[in-house]
């Protein structure tokens, strides 16, 4: 234990130190920030790209129009039909499009000019003069109109997890954040530890530890300390996500919620403490599971130069366990999804993201929970022995078969 | 007392030791020696528990080694190796703790090596920024921190000019004085012949002698016998007596005879017939017998 203690608080202290995890914790902080700040920031120039506009219409058809358009839109100005529209008028009435209206026998034609066509909100104009086509169409009163379009529609949920769409919407939005970001903070974690094993071996520091302490006091000590430095950052992160959440109290929450890009108001209506501490288990899980293989297959490289090619293979599963996760949280019930949310190196994701968005049975979670802690034991076992032999194995770097070997031997 | 009893090991298809047998007293100095890729490192790190052997057995007092008994043992590999951001001070003291030391008294222990190694310059920079040979003290200074029942240096004194040699000298003896038992390899036969008092020479991960100087040369079946000068009438005797010529340098003659021979009745055969003003029985120098040992010389 005390070996532990020793190396674990050295790698640590060495680890805290270093360049990399600063620059990691400090860039993982600025993009915290930018994702609690940039989207109420940049909402109203998102939400309102393209909806300012003039309106080319003669009188009367004006007057009915502009208020139609202007439940949903901005309307900058009203300028006769037959006015020549080009960017002029645009620019002189600081709008992103013209909306001319004619009157036709079956209806109206409506035809858009616009400084940039990808950005001009036709569906919403549709709508909106949708009850004026039908006026001129039917000659119905626009009170008749409004009566006939205003159905009663109301969605109600039978989700035993969530109560509104509104919840369910905004749960989805939260599970796609932290599935990212569980993935990022395993792998970028997990490539952390790798790069220590690595260091130590082609240092040729390793012979001098292995010969000190057991290899596999090194090895845990070194997974644990990924670990420890993980949390370390997430708890760093989320405090500064805490502190941007509430910082501007009662009024700047309602603000977050009423803003539909709001990080902050997604977190406060839907991280219910099931799911935070299901991103904490499943981390742990996936981190360790992981960065111990990662550990293991490091030992056998002899060159900082070959960690990449030798970690590819290992990353395929994680990269599939992080793209069934992103479509678990559209279609939490397809029967590829569960299956792989008891598939260890998988599940991690997979599982956390069904239970971020729908209700998982309690004996699956405990099943999943179950055969990650047993699949993590047997990782230990390999890494264990790939470590013991591989950190002492220099010159060419071994075979398919070596390796095997290594596995076979006894000790 | 260090006991290695007939250990192998084997690396895949690689033999690395197919049988490396000997015995370090305590408190002695032992010369391990080969050529390269003969098995030295191999049976060191088998001596450590960094490799377990294939069979044969390593002991140390009567008791197989194990994790506490290997704290108590210090190494210095041949390859070279220290955390190249740490400061030199925090790695000796890191070391130190590794092998059960409180971090106080690793510091003051530290703090006495940097000293003695003539590092206090460096103590406080990263071990990147020495040269070579100040990078090979500080890992001594590892090696040696918690005073080590048993030290094991794989080739100590390769890299190190001149005057580091001497300090690493200087430090080993008094190690050993201390009563620390230290085992090293070196390709420098003059070090190890000042330094050791018992040898084993393994050659193709095999023991080929072992054993104190003084038995390593009883065991050698000729002597060169040096008279001069040179003259006709000296061979001749010299050839009466069953006695080859070695050779012939600065007016003397080299003899190459039986260890046996009765070396008083020699010189009465020499003075016999000629005018002699040398006769020296020069005893085999460990070169000589490693060459022998691994087949080099006859």
């Amino acid at each position: 234990m005390n070996d532990f203690i020793t190396v674990y608080s050295g790698d640590l202290m060495r680890r805290i130190k270093s360049r990399p995890f600063l620059i990691g914790l400090v860039l993982g902080t600025v993009a915290i920030v930018a994702m609690f700040k940039l989207p109420t920031m940049l909402a109203p120039t998102i939400v309102n790209q393209g909806t300012r506009l003039v309106l080319v219409a003669d009188a009367p058809l004006a007057a009915q129009a502009r208020p139609l358009l202007a439940k949903k839109l901005t309307v900058k100005g009203v300028v006769p039909a037959g006015t020549r529209i080009d960017r002029a008028l645009l620019q002189r009435f600081h709008a992103d499009s013209a909306v001319s209206i004619a009157e036709l026998k079956s209806g109206i034609r409506v035809t858009i000019f616009a400084k940039n066509p990808t950005s001009v909100p036709s569906g919403r104009i549709r709508t909106a003069l949708l009850p004026l086509q039908v006026q001129h169409a039917t000659h119905l009163t626009s009170a008749q109109i409004a009566a006939a379009l205003d159905a009663n529609i109301e969605v109600r949920s039978l989700s035993t997890k969530f109560h509104s769409v509104h919840q369910a919407v905004a749960a989805q939005g939260l599970a796609m954040t932290l599935v990212v970001f569980l993935y990022f903070l395993v792998i970028i974690n997990s490539n952390f530890v790798m790069s220590a094993v690595a260091e130590e071996k082609t240092s040729r520091i390793a012979e001098l530890l292995i010969a000190s302490v057991d290899p596999m006091v090194l090895l845990a000590a070194k997974v644990l300390v990924g670990a420890t430095l993980s949390v370390l950052q997430l708890l760093v992160w989320v405090g500064v996500g805490i502190a941007l959440g509430s910082g501007g109290g009662t009024a700047s929450a309602g603000a977050a919620n009423a803003n539909p890009f709001s990080l902050a108001g997604l977190l406060g209506n839907t991280l219910s403490p099931e799911v935070i501490l299901a991103f904490g288990i499943f981390f742990i899980l996936g981190f360790l599971q992981i960065s111990t293989v990662f550990a293991g297959i490091a030992s056998l490289i002899n060159r900082t130069e070959d960690l990449g090619s030798i970690s590819g293979p290992m990353v395929i599963p994680t990269i599939a366990g992080y793209f069934i996760a992103l479509l678990a949280i559209n279609a939490p019930a397809l029967p590829v999804v569960t299956v792989t949310s008891f598939v260890p190196l998988l599940s991690p994701f997979v599982m956390f993201a069904r239970m971020a968005v729908s209700h998982v049975p309690l004996w699956q979670i405990g099943t999943s929970i179950a055969l990650n802690v047993l699949a993590l034991w047997g990782f230990v076992w390999f890494a264990g022995k790939l470590y013991r032999v591989g950190m002492m194995l220099y010159g060419r770097p071994p075979k398919i078969a070596q390796v095997w070997e290594i596995l076979r031997s006894p000790s | 007392m260090l006991s290695v009893e007939h250990i192998r090991k084997n690396f895949g298809n690689v033999q690395a030791l197919r049988d490396v047998s000997f015995a370090v007293d305590a408190g002695s100095v032992f010369g391990l020696l080969g050529p390269n890729g003969s098995g030295k490192t191999t049976t060191m790190r088998t001596i450590l528990n960094i490799l377990n052997p294939d069979g044969g057995q390593v002991t140390w007092n009567g008791k197989p080694i194990d994790r506490a008994v290997r704290r108590r043992f210090g190494y210095l590999p041949e390859e070279r190796g220290l955390y190249g951001k740490m400061a030199v001070r925090e790695q000796i003291v890191y070391f130190g703790r590794l092998h059960g030391l409180h971090e106080p008294d690793a510091l003051k222990r530290a703090n006495a090596w940097i000293e003695r190694l003539e590092i206090g310059d460096y103590a406080l920079r990263p071990a990147a920024e020495l040269s070579k040979g100040n990078q090979q003290k500080v890992q001594i200074a590892c090696a040696a921190l918690h005073e080590p029942e048993l030290l094991i240096l794989d080739e100590p004194f390769s890299g190190l000019d001149p005057v580091n040699a001497d300090i690493l000298l200087a430090v080993l003896l008094d190690l050993k004085t201390k009563g620390a038992t230290l085992v090293l390899s070196s390709h420098q036969m003059w070090q190890l012949e000042q330094l050791c008092t018992a040898f084993c020479v393994i050659n193709k991960g095999e023991t080929r002698v072992s054993g104190t100087l003084a038995e390593l040369r009883s065991a050698w079946p000729t002597r060169i016998v040096r008279v001069g000068p040179d003259s006709p009438a000296l061979r001749g005797a010299a050839e009466r007596l069953g006695a080859t010529v070695a050779g012939s340098e600065n007016g003397d003659l080299d003899l190459n005879v039986s260890a046996t021979s009765d070396f008083a009745e020699m010189l009465r055969s020499f003075v016999g017939a000629d005018s002699i003003v040398k006769f020296e029985v020069v005893e085999p120098s460990l070169h000589d017998i490693y060459l022998r040992a691994i087949g080099v010389a006859a």
